[in-house]
């Protein structure tokens, strides 16, 4: 019975390839074959839920072992991966629960996209999604989880640029993924680390070995896992990317932002709680994060007249309040507290287009009493405190900047110095030419040609010859007089620009950077 | 080491020579590209008989063939295959194959000559891959240039395309002067150290060369020697810069197959770190570094390039780094992961090329201000560039997976700072990506005459699902391949570990 977990994330798979090979290949088209799309997507996971709910009677009443395990995925030197799967505990039950929304999302979409260009798309990237949560619950081991987690990302990537004619859309879309990239990039790494020191990746076998390692190495790893969990939860400096994600169809904005995906970080935080046990550190740090996107979300939630974006500020509040929690330690709490904030915020979004229909004639709220005193205070509300643009002008911009120095330098510098061949550009395209050469008369050169070298050294030659050349001409020739003062000013003026350069903050991070690099 | 009956290596050198020359016989045009098609699937066939032949539990060198070549030198027609080079043969061949059929119908003028072409170069990249003899080596290393000079000289797309083809001769060129000296410096070594006279102690076999022992000072030599010749095939930065002019200036279906040929990094992997083993102990932090500022270098660069097929050639010079980094790390899982990563490459970064090349095809022009909002007239195409980037930026269930987590982990096992650099590289990559993807093909369609642009066609579809379907299964089954190289592999990094000047490579 136990190993009908595998079936969980198998049946959604199937159904998002099914569906994605179909569609690639023109057998279904449309609106005529919506019905065999929904069914598919529909049936898939339904079972998975059906599986799921009976798993979950099984532990209930009989109990079951907490992880099955099966082959070896990856197996190199002493890195072995296997497929390993949670058929017990919280997993179990928060994949039951992701399972039923699934199910009445995939239910509800089937209504809502009725006649939609996407249609077929949509269910596609719903299936892919239902395999990456399961994946991403269910997984016993942080390659899983991370498999899970990197291809949900990429699902909510596919659905905020659902509407790909729409330049908004899909620069949103953009910004979310690369911003997600990040959290992938910190999972990475803690789950690298955890290999390397504990020379385990499994969720369940991480808490008996932790007790070797020195404190440093057991806060760097926690602080690897804490910011992909940030990232995922929208927390603090990551925040804005949520608002973004507002683009997609609204049962995609219920599924990825008000119910399921939004919630991995904080299931990671879970996965990962042996750990913040021993740090205190780091669950300080989760607190304060926590206790700070709560803030941030509830005063920027204040001022949002949209409907969807209220909502969403008002999850992220209150998964800062999650964070919090945990920080502090009360994982009781946090659960409960998680388990019904899936189910309310699925439904308040679900049917948040409705009640928008509802009360289309009556005019919003009036201002709430703190911005009606204090206008300095709206402001920041309504630019949300600038969060954007200041990691924009942080990272972004300096990144960019970089890139394009770079760029200048391998189109200015690099390629002439690795060398164009010449010959193409100097051909003799005549005999007069060829003789002209022959006789050493270079009157298609450009160069002074009285010093005129080949190879290394006679080309060295001929380079000192010209540059004192060039001084003699304009410094000595044309007397001590202005030229002189104009030469040493335009001297001194690239000086100060080399060093304004060198100063500029991008170098110095980036100096700093190699620095602790080689440090390391 | 066992003989095999059928020389299967030599086969895999000889058929495609036969079939250009055969092509160069037959009258009509229509029945030479076609026997052109079936040599390369005929190629692709031996290809995969071999891997399916080829012991997985033997880890040294099998199918070979040794026969005098030149007795004064002690040269040999010498071949041979173990787990680390096997699997570029399909690879190449699966390239090849591809390759034919994406030029099909776009080669207009002396069409016989062009595929004549690719066949010689399909046959002297096989000598690559199998050759024993160093001097045999050199000479398949450098029977790769002519076709190449011809296929860009020829039928160049860009303006300056004579003066794309001479820039790339004259780099390789450059590049195979330090490797001929130093094969000559082997084989003088081995005639020094076991006293004899100078012609008949020479020795270019490479197994006979892996046990000559070797002075410290001589393996520094030898390794600097390899690496700068290798280098500029691979490409590492500075010497990078042939790669986007060629991917420019080069018909497109030539530039996917030079940048699936991991000839460079195949041969830092094969050669330059066993012939020089206590040496690339040493330093093989130095040549790591190269392979981290290419990563970072080519990823950032790519961030600003206006053109895609410019875009791809530098996203295809960082990944090479992060493979470079991957060998120079020197653990089994980075070494795993570099391999698996190049004969990623060979599908993936090729069909990305070969995409950009139906675009360059439909429109004249892979210039962002010539394209945009592609997705909706091109679907299926926009599709494709889709899965194959979702492929190159390692996302799960491609084969981009596996190769990018292994060679992640090997990274930070031999050095932390250069894992972080990694993780840096892939967030850089994915934006350069992403970016180009938003500006192709994504928003409104910008020019009403890309309105009637053909979806792609039967045999472009084709093109791209056979890399497709190798991305997927091997993105699912990756132990597959994994464990075909294993034996090899840990023979390999046994070689370079176990002695004792080399301690200090751990951290």
């Amino acid at each position: 019975m136990e190993n009908f977990i595998v079936l969980i994330p198998l049946f959604p798979l199937l159904a998002a390839i099914c569906i994605g090979s179909l569609q690639l290949f023109s057998v279904i088209e449309g609106e005529g074959s919506e019905r065999f799309t929904a069914r598919v997507a529909n049936y898939a996971v339904g079972l998975s839920c059906l599986i799921a709910l009976l798993l979950l009677c099984q532990d209930f009443w009989f109990g079951n072992n907490a992880v099955l395990t099966l082959g070896s995925w990856l197996s190199v030197d002493d890195l072995v991966i296997k497929l390993s799967f949670f058929t017990h505990g919280f997993s179990l039950k928060l994949a039951v629960i992701f399972a039923l929304l699934l199910c009445v999302v995939t239910r509800f979409s089937v209504n809502y996209l009725h006649r939609e260009a996407g249609f077929h798309r949509f269910f596609f990237v719903l299936s892919l999604f239902a395999f990456a949560m399961f994946m991403l619950v269910l997984s016993a081991n942080a390659l899983g989880t991370f498999m899970g987690w990197e291809i949900a990302g990429l699902c909510s990537y596919l659905l905020i640029g659902y509407l790909y004619n729409s330049q908004n859309a899909t620069h949103n879309a953009m910004r979310v993924f690369i911003t997600n990239r990040i959290g992938d990039a910190g999972f990475i790494a803690g789950l690298v680390l955890c290999y390397l020191w504990l020379g385990n990746i499994n969720w369940l076998d991480i808490p008996v070995f932790i007790h070797q390692l020195s404190a440093q190495k057991l806060n760097l790893i926690a602080l690897c896992f804490v910011i992909a969990a940030m990232v995922k939860s929208a927390q603090f400096p990551f925040t804005p990317w949520l608002a973004r994600a507002m683009e997609g169809p609204t049962p995609s904005s219920a599924i990825f932002y008000g119910a399921i995906m939004i919630h991995s970080g904080v299931y990671l935080l879970f996965l990962i709680r042996p750990l913040l046990e021993l740090t205190p550190l780091i669950a300080g740090f989760v607190a304060v994060i926590g206790l700070l996107t709560a803030f941030y979300a509830y005063f920027v939630g204040l001022a949002q007249t949209d409907i969807k974006t209220s909502l969403i500020f008002a999850t992220s509040g209150q998964l800062g309040l999650l964070f919090l929690e945990c920080g502090l330690g009360f994982w009781e709490l946090a659960t409960w507290h998680l388990c019904a904030h899936i189910i309310v915020r699925a439904y308040q979004l679900l049917t948040a287009p409705s009640l928008l229909h509802n009360i289309q004639s009556t005019s919003i709220q009036n201002a709430p009493a703190l911005f009606a005193t204090n206008r300095r205070f709206y402001t920041y509300a309504t630019q949300r405190f600038w969060l954007e643009p200041i990691t924009d002008w942080l990272i972004v911009k300096p990144v960019m900047n970089l890139a394009s120095d770079l760029n200048y330098v391998d189109k200015q510098i690099m390629d002439p110095l690795m060398g164009s061949p010449a010959p193409t550009i100097h051909a003799i395209s005549s005999l007069a030419q060829a003789q002209e050469r022959n006789i050493g008369a270079h009157l298609d050169s450009t160069e002074d040609t009285f010093a005129q070298g080949s190879g290394l050294a006679g080309k060295l030659t001929q380079w000192t010859a010209s540059i004192l050349h060039w001084f003699e001409y304009h410094f000595i020739l044309h007397g001590a007089s202005d030229n002189v003062f104009h030469y040493g000013r335009r001297l001194g003026h690239i000086a100060n620009q080399t060093e304004l350069t060198l100063l500029k903050p991008r170098y110095l991070v980036t100096f700093i950077f190699i620095t602790l690099l080689v440090a390391m | 080491m066992t003989m095999t009956f059928l020389p299967m290596l030599s086969m895999l050198i000889g058929v495609p020579v036969v079939g250009a020359l055969i092509i160069a016989f037959v009258p009509n045009i229509h029945w030479a590209k076609k026997i052109a098609l079936m040599t390369a699937f005929f190629e692709l066939l031996i290809a995969i008989m071999l891997v399916f032949s080829f012991d997985r539990s033997n880890a040294s060198f099998q199918f070979i063939e040794q026969y005098a070549w030149i007795p004064s030198l002690n040269a040999e027609f010498f071949l041979g295959v173990d787990g680390i080079s096997i699997l570029f043969f399909p690879m190449t061949a699966l390239l090849m194959f591809v390759t034919i059929i994406a030029s099909w119908s776009n080669i207009q003028h002396l069409t016989r000559l062009h595929f004549a072409l690719l066949l010689l170069l399909e046959s002297a990249t096989m000598g690559v891959f199998s050759a024993l003899d160093m001097l045999l080596f050199f000479l398949f290393w450098e029977a790769t240039l002519p076709p190449i000079f011809f296929l860009i000289g020829l039928w160049g797309i860009g303006a300056k395309r004579s003066q794309a083809a001479l820039k790339y001769t004259l780099f390789m060129l450059c590049g195979g002067v330090p490797l001929l000296f130093a094969i000559i410096l082997l084989a003088v070594n081995h005639a020094n150290q076991f006293g004899e006279s100078m012609t008949a102690g020479l020795s270019f076999s490479f197994p006979v060369l892996l046990n000559t022992p070797m002075t410290d000072h001589l393996q520094i030599v030898i390794l600097l020697l390899f690496v700068l010749g290798f280098a500029v095939k691979t490409p590492l930065v500075p010497f990078h810069t042939w790669l986007p002019t060629i991917a420019m200036e080069s018909p497109t279906q030539l530039s996917a197959l030079l940048m699936g040929l991991k000839l460079g990094a195949f041969g830092l992997l094969r050669f330059a770190f066993p012939l020089a083993p206590s040496a690339a102990g040493h330093y093989a932090w130095l040549l790591a570094l190269f392979g981290a500022i290419t990563l970072i270098y080519g990823a950032l660069i790519a961030l600003k390039q206006t053109n895609l097929r410019q875009l791809l050639a530098y996203l295809s010079i960082s990944h090479v780094g992060f493979v470079t980094m991957g060998i120079a790390s020197l653990t089994l899982q980075s070494i795993q992961g570099a391999l698996f990563q190049l004969l990623n490459f060979t599908a993936i970064a090729s069909s990305l090329m070969l995409i950009a090349g139906f675009l360059q095809q439909r429109i004249g022009s892979t210039e962002w201000v010539h394209l945009g909002g592609l997705a909706k007239v091109v679907p299926r195409l926009c599709v494709f560039f889709y899965l194959f980037s979702f492929a190159s930026i390692g996302i799960p269930l491609t084969s981009g997976f596996p190769a990018e987590i292994l060679l992640i982990i090997g990274v930070f096992k031999h050095q932390f700072g250069l894992g972080i650099v990694g993780l840096l590289g892939a967030i850089f990559g994915a934006a350069a990506l992403f970016m180009l993807i938003q500006k192709t093909f994504l928003g409104e369609v910008r020019h009403s005459s890309n309105l009637q642009l053909v979806d792609l066609r039967a045999h472009e579809l084709w093109v791209l699902c056979i890399p497709f379907i190798f991305v997927l299964f091997f993105g699912l089954w990756p132990q597959f391949l994994l464990d075909i190289s294993q034996g090899s592999l840990t023979l390999w990094l046994n070689r370079l570990v176990d002695l004792p000047l080399t301690l200090s490579f751990t951290s």
